[in-house]
């Protein structure tokens, strides 16, 4: 009895080690974003083909507007008043980097992207308005979002963006600096925090362009 | 579980009407309503819908034949995997990605519900059993894992779950700390009523010792694990 009591809490042990270890990458994180943060690592993942609406895009769809150069994403919403501001300042002191230091010859081009997952208010116009407004440089700086809703929360769940309504009729969403590279992929998701990482990262990745 | 009223409880209303009860309620819990409700705030996740699954386990854990618990209890000396089994089970479900990828895998969901389940039915039928010590150990473990989980939980700046809010995270927290606390206090004076009646006993037969006061007398000389 003790003996097959012993045997059991073995294999009771080594099934929460095994769920435990699953659960956390080998307990290297312990929530869902530092999980999608750690895939997405490991394997970039190519961004859908969504049609977009917005400032200036080179091409209408987000898969191909983000190929040949490399982009700082990041999601935000026009109407926000909160975190987006703060997204908003990360994003006008990247541009004025990378306008201080223009990108090398042969290097691929550095652009910055905010996507808005307001798509049924945030039209062309209205991010327009909002790049004016934050002092967008038009060439560096691009806005878009998804007018298609089903489009919109394929994209959303692609990427791994969840967003959900808060006590102030505002949203709350986790908010991170995305790199996309040439070829059109998510490679790396850095946090609001590590502005110049993320900046660093992304001038590698576009250095190393063959 | 709690002495004498719960008991008597229990004996009134029949193990195997419980049981019926308890698959009542698991069947409720599984509901896509009931798990909306409960799944919509991280608070009510973790300090409602779990206890709830849990207990449902235990209602149901109570409706087994005495032939099967007979049977159950050969791999479950003095209820040691089964606290263990509940232990590992509450330790890994307080991991935040669980809550997470609770909501939107099904396998998880499934897999969460089934082993709080199972925790539940483990806890019945191993309680009892484990005496006091095994009791204050499992006790002492899983209550200041509870109050650590939930000041981490109430103290971090970082929302830990993607699927809500900050303010929801705090609540959390506290209610875990709350919960952690009030458990620990109520096991403390379940004890102490425990010694004083064993004691008062001892008093009045001076001399023969009843047999079923070896167990509680190795417990009250243990020292209280827990005070989180």
């Amino acid at each position: 009895m003790v003996l097959r009591t012993a045997l059991i809490s073995l294999l009771v042990a080594i099934g929460g080690y095994l769920a435990a270890s699953w659960l956390t990458h080998d307990f290297r994180v312990w929530t869902e974003e530092g999980a999608r943060r750690l895939e997405v690592a490991l394997a970039p993942v190519p961004l859908p083909d969504v049609a977009l609406q917005g400032t200036l895009l080179p091409a209408p769809t987000l898969a191909a507007a983000a190929r040949g150069s490399v982009t700082i994403a990041d999601f935000f919403y026009t109407r926000c008043q909160t975190v987006c501001l703060s997204l908003g300042s990360t994003f006008q002191q990247l541009q004025a980097q990378l306008q201080a230091e223009p990108a090398r010859a042969g290097a691929a081009p550095l652009r910055l992207l905010s996507l808005s997952f307001d798509g049924a208010h945030d039209s062309a116009p209205v991010l327009q308005a909002y790049a004016d407004k934050l002092g967008a440089d038009a060439d560096l700086w691009r806005f878009a979002s998804v007018p298609d809703a089903v489009q919109q929360r394929a994209l959303l769940e692609r990427l791994g963006v969840v967003v959900i309504p808060d006590e102030l009729g505002e949203f709350e969403h986790n908010a991170a600096l995305l790199v996309f590279d040439t070829q059109g992929r998510m490679v790396r998701v850095f946090d609001l925090a590590e502005q110049e990482l993320a900046l660093n990262y992304a001038r590698q990745l576009a250095s190393k362009r063959s | 579980m709690n002495g004498h009223r719960g008991r008597k409880l229990i004996a009134l209303l029949g193990d195997r009407r419980l049981a019926w009860l308890g698959l009542l309620l698991a069947a409720v819990l599984a509901l896509p309503a009931a798990r909306a409700l409960l799944e919509a705030s991280m608070w009510r996740h973790m300090v409602l819908q779990y206890p709830l699954w849990m207990l449902a386990g235990a209602l149901l854990a109570g409706g087994l034949s005495a032939h099967a618990r007979e049977r159950l209890a050969r791999w479950n000396a003095s209820g040691i995997s089964g606290l263990l089994l509940a232990g590992t089970v509450l330790a890994v479900l307080m991991i935040p990605r669980v809550l997470d990828l609770a909501l939107v895998a099904p396998a998880v969901e499934l897999a969460k519900c089934s082993a709080l389940l199972t925790a539940g039915a483990a806890l019945r039928l191993s309680w009892r059993q484990a005496g006091l010590v095994a009791q204050g150990f499992f006790l002492g473990n899983m209550l200041l894992m509870g109050a650590v989980v939930g000041q981490l939980y109430a103290q971090s700046p970082l929302r830990l779950c993607n699927a809500y809010l900050l303010g929801d995270q705090e609540r959390l927290g506290q209610w875990l700390t709350a919960i952690s606390t009030m458990v620990a206090l109520l096991w403390l004076a379940q004890v102490f009523w425990w010694v004083a009646r064993r004691d008062a006993d001892t008093g009045r037969m001076a001399g023969p010792q009843a047999p079923q006061d070896a167990a509680a007398r190795t417990g009250s000389s243990a020292p209280s694990p827990q005070s989180p």
